[in-house]
């Protein structure tokens, strides 16, 4: 069927450890089962049969931050919000990723008043801003699309210096993968 | 004294020089004449009534505070049968004139007589200045706790006798009350600034709130002897954002308590810093699976307080997209709660969806968004019906009862689903009205009462259909009115598409309207309207109003009071979620910790209104 099948038998291919888990995690990439507000119905919409989000591997909504890769921040964070979404994040595993998914989770959106936070970035690194009010569930689609292409490129590296080192030094290695 | 005193206050934009001044012409404030109920009520309760009459065609009476709890017993137990407290909700007079320091707030309550159809509102100017008191009514109508627990955290205002005197949606270390007229809007400047270096993002992970914002761990009234519980407000069937502590003895249910607010937005507080027209686009954002309606229950308050025709075309298409958005909305909620319930697993999510989906291509047929729509406008609607629109209407017509037999098949057989729902969550009827539920909780528990029957707008009179109640009073009872009222849309929608009339899809009002683009080029006065129209928007005479709509889950009022600008004075938002979400507390009392799932799935919460 794949790619086994063209090999002659014993045969092997040779890849970098970090290619071959970059891979796996691009393609199976858990969301948490996390929906805010608007963008969460659109979220919905993506995970259901007419947008699919299974074709990327992210049909596996988990309902505990401990088994998610990824945490969609679907819609406004309220000022009483944003320290449960702080701590949800914490309580996810490394490598984990962020989309900010609409204006809201971006940059407050329509709402700059006292009650909303100004974009989920203020507590959490985003990865993908996807904008819209709210985005199709094709505009998440794509924003998931280009977090592959993020995923591709990172090393086991960052992930065991970034930790320990200050942020300047990670700079200075070109090692950042999170803005700021 | 002049208890409504709503002379116009200068606002900055005022001081632009006038080029054509938008000549409304400005309708008497105060009371008009007395009707029957209120004429009654002055005669039961004599000088406690400090004034009376009609406003628009609302009923209004000013009580002295005194006297509040005495009217309110009054019209619960009297001949006229006031048996239900719809709304509470405050006004701060600062910014005008009327705002003397003693008499600076006035809480505002409508009350329903659903027997006989008729709406009163009660308006009670409170003394005290800055810090002011009020009866509560809880010990009359249980469902102004919740109410007043939001007045109270948000205006300030302290109330006598409140069993649960709590902040409801900010948090508890919250330092101001935000609707008030002295705080500010609050948010931050825009920094146009697209560079990495830029000192905002040196802060990035620093603005954490503090620890102590957290709600209190035990709520009142809970044991440690029980297992307190967290449910939220991460968890994946409370439907959003909501925290639920709950009190356990063993598996069974002793108490629950819901924390509200993770989902508060401000939305009164913008929507009195945007000119009318402009917050039809934030009345999509509030219950965001029926944007429609939420649309319409909006423009028909302000519209009634301007007094304006819509066409007939206009309220047709209104029609016809309020009820498509109904059918959305319950199909949504069909699907979360047979997913939770799990009678049938994730399939009828999948189906339903479905259909759903493409009552939202048509929403983007008409408007170009599926969710977020502002088709609705004050004055009409955006742009007129493409000819696509109503052959999918059609079709859509045609194909979706099979489907609502079809999906009432695949879950009337799974004996899981009526043993997790057949008497789970009782509402009996004195309670629903009690607690001022209203939409399927209350038909669900056998009140025949349908706003769009009973108190008809958009000319729902005219059509013919059947107000679907149920007798059992629990949570099936509930899914049996959902699923007769997708029945019922229909039968409303091939009505409206029948009768569709042709005309203008909007006022043609050029005071409210702008004019149509292709106009812009010829004549300069229509140029200046425009101009008008988007710098400083349209003025609305002085004067306050409810407005109560029946939408989807419920009635979702809106309480406008002008001061005579561009900009309401005071916006307030009956979200039909919030008071429904009121009677989860009793229904969930003695039942196993699961059955809170299905009572959170009965009666059908959206967050962002619960919340606003």
């Amino acid at each position: 069927m794949g790619l086994e099948d063209l090999l002659p038998e014993d045969s092997f291919i040779t890849t970098r450890v970090e290619d071959l888990v970059n891979w796996g995690r691009q393609n199976s990439t858990w969301p948490l089962l996390f929906g805010l507000a608007c963008c969460a119905m659109e979220m919905i919409a993506a995970g259901t049969a007419r947008h699919d989000i299974a074709r990327y591997g992210s049909e596996l909504f988990r309902a505990t931050p401990r088994q998610a890769d990824l945490i969609i921040v679907s819609g406004r964070v309220s000022q009483k919000m944003a320290p449960v979404i702080r701590r949800l994040y914490d309580q996810m595993l490394e490598p984990k990723w962020v989309i900010a998914m609409g204006i809201c989770a971006s940059a407050g959106g329509p709402f700059n008043n006292y009650a909303i936070v100004q974009g989920v970035d203020k507590i959490i690194p985003v990865d993908v801003y996807v904008p819209g009010c709210p985005p199709r569930p094709e505009a998440l689609l794509y924003g998931l699309d280009l977090l592959r292409k993020k995923q591709a490129g990172e090393t086991f590296s960052q992930y065991r210096f970034t930790e320990a080192m200050p942020a300047e030094a990670q700079t200075a290695a070109g090692l950042s993968v999170r803005p700021g | 004294m002049p208890l409504l005193n709503v002379s116009p206050v200068q606002r900055p934009y005022e001081t632009l020089p006038n080029l054509n001044d938008i000549a409304i012409p400005a309708r008497a404030p105060g009371f008009g004449e007395d009707t029957e109920d209120t004429a009654a009520i002055r005669e039961a309760l004599g000088p406690a009534i400090l004034d009376s009459g009609l406003q628009l065609d609302l009923p209004w009476v000013t009580v002295a505070p005194s006297h509040l709890r005495e009217l309110a017993t009054w019209l619960r137990d009297g001949p006229l049968g006031y048996t239900t407290l719809i709304d509470v909700t405050a006004v701060d007079l600062l910014d005008l004139p009327a705002g003397e320091a003693e008499h600076r707030f006035q809480t505002v309550y409508q009350f329903r007589a659903y027997a006989r159809g008729q709406h009163l509102a009660v308006l009670c100017p409170l003394t005290g200045g800055a810090s002011p008191t009020a009866p509560s009514l809880a010990p009359v109508f249980p469902g102004a706790i919740w109410p007043e627990r939001e007045v109270m955290d948000l205006m300030g205002i302290e109330f006598a006798d409140h069993p649960d005197p709590r902040r409801i949606l900010m948090p508890a270390s919250w330092p101001n009350h935000p609707l008030r007229k002295d705080v500010p809007l609050g948010g931050e400047d825009v920094p146009f600034s697209l560079t990495w270096d830029h000192p905002e993002f040196e802060q990035l992970g620093d603005q954490i709130l503090d620890p102590a914002s957290r709600a209190p761990d035990l709520p009142p009234g809970m044991s440690r002897r029980n297992m307190i519980l967290n449910m939220g407000p991460h968890h994946p069937s409370t439907h959003g954002v909501l925290r639920l502590v709950v009190e356990l003895d063993g598996e069974r249910v002793v108490n629950v308590d819901p924390d509200l607010g993770y989902l508060h937005s401000g939305f009164e507080k913008t929507g009195e810093h945007r000119r009318y027209k402009d917050f039809v686009y934030y009345t999509d954002r509030m219950d965001y699976l029926s944007a429609m309606n939420n649309n319409l229950g909006y423009v028909l308050a302000v519209e009634a307080m301007l007094n304006l025709e819509v066409p007939p075309r206009a309220q047709a298409i209104r029609v016809i997209m309020g009820e498509l958005q109904r059918i959305a909305s319950h199909l949504f909620w069909l699907s979360t709660h047979v997913l939770d319930v799990s009678g049938t697993g994730m399939n009828l999510l999948m189906y339903a969806t479905r259909e759903r989906e493409r009552i939202l291509d048509m929403f983007e047929m008409v408007c170009g968004a599926r969710l977020t729509t502002s088709y609705i406008r004050i004055g009409g609607v955006w742009k007129d019906l493409p000819e696509a629109f109503l052959d999918a209407v059609n079709q859509f017509c045609d194909l979706m009862p099979d489907r609502i037999h079809e999906y009432a098949a695949m879950i009337n057989e799974s004996p899981i689903w009526h043993t997790r729902l057949e008497g789970v969550g009782v509402v009996t009827p004195e309670e629903a009205l009690a607690k001022g539920l209203t939409g399927p909780m209350l038909r669900g528990s056998g009140i025949d009462w349908d706003l769009r029957r009973d108190r008809p707008y958009c000319g729902y009179e005219t059509y013919d259909f059947d107000v679907p109640i149920s007798q059992r009073c629990d949570s099936f009872g509930r899914y049996e009115v959902r699923m007769a009222e997708m029945h019922q849309s229909l039968r409303i929608i091939r009505q409206a598409l029948a009768r569709l009339p042709e005309g203008p899809y909007r006022a043609d009002d050029r005071k409210i309207n702008p004019p149509p683009r292709a106009e812009l080029d010829v004549s300069m006065e229509s140029l200046i309207h425009h101009f008008k129209l988007f710098t400083e928007g349209f003025k609305v005479p002085p004067g306050m109003y409810y407005h109560g709509i029946e939408a989807s889950k419920g009635e979702l009022g809106f309480f406008l009071y002008s001061d005579g600008s561009g900009k309401p004075y005071r916006l307030h938002v009956r979200g039909p979620s919030f008071n429904n979400l009121f009677a989860i507390s009793d229904m969930s009392q003695g039942l196993m910790l699961s059955d809170i799932i299905t009572n959170i799935g009965s009666i059908d919460i959206v967050l962002g209104e619960v919340d606003r």
